[in-house]
């Protein structure tokens, strides 16, 4: 019978991967640009932050720097993955991605015209 | 180690190689060059993940570096790409 934390690593370890496993199915199943930031930008860094729960709890009883820099690499992945994810989301808004055509709302017209001239990087 | 966490852990890796898979299938077909940058960033969370488990998995916890080093950097790819599709160079 395995004890309680390796129990607690192993519910941790198993919720991190159904996250980022969910992630990698939305990159591949959603529409266009925007939905697939959506999906790997929240489930991606939720699931890297369960999978580095889980390496800090078990490595807590024996190495005791593992769970400091579990924290700060949790709190950077917060910092940076979210930050990356909008710069990329505007980027390809401002360089006229197009929109689903089931797009019901795009509230982000009235205050960032594209500039459809400029095709850098496009196919 | 006991043998239930072994078995989570090779679960866990099957199910990333899984997903890494899907990533690497939108890499290749993504129509422009933000979904394959998107991808990649995923790509790189896999990848945060398997280093994880593999240093839960063979009780090393020297690979915890690099899990450190890839979430400060891994964004930068993303970064990269983001500015030469805005402003059509890096600098």
């Amino acid at each position: 019978m395995p004890g309680p934390l390796e129990l607690l690593t192993a519910a941790t370890m198993l919720i991190g991967t159904f996250l980022t496993v969910v992630a990698c199915v939305g990159l591949l199943r959603f529409p266009d640009v925007y939905c697939r930031m959506h999906a790997a930008g929240k489930a991606g860094t939720l699931g890297v932050s369960f999978m580095i729960l889980a390496t800090m709890i078990a490595f807590a009883p024996h190495e005791s720097w593992v769970p400091v820099r579990g924290a700060l690499a949790i709190f950077f992945q917060f910092l940076t993955t979210p930050a990356a994810t909008h710069i990329l989301a505007r980027a390809s808004y401002v360089s006229d991605y197009r929109l689903d055509e089931r797009t019901a709302v795009d509230d982000l017209k009235a205050f960032l015209p594209s500039r459809p001239h400029e095709t850098y990087g496009r196919e | 180690m006991s043998p239930f966490l072994h078995l989570v852990s090779i679960a866990c890796l099957a199910a990333l190689f899984a997903g890494g898979a899907l990533c690497i299938h939108r890499v290749a077909i993504g129509p422009s060059a933000a979904d394959r940058a998107v991808a990649l960033d995923t790509l790189t969370m896999v990848f945060i993940g398997v280093i994880c488990i593999l240093s839960v998995l063979w009780s090393s916890a020297l690979y915890f570096d690099a899990v450190w080093i890839l979430t400060l950097v891994g964004y930068l790819g993303s970064l990269a790409v983001a500015r030469y599709l805005e402003k059509g160079r890096l600098f």
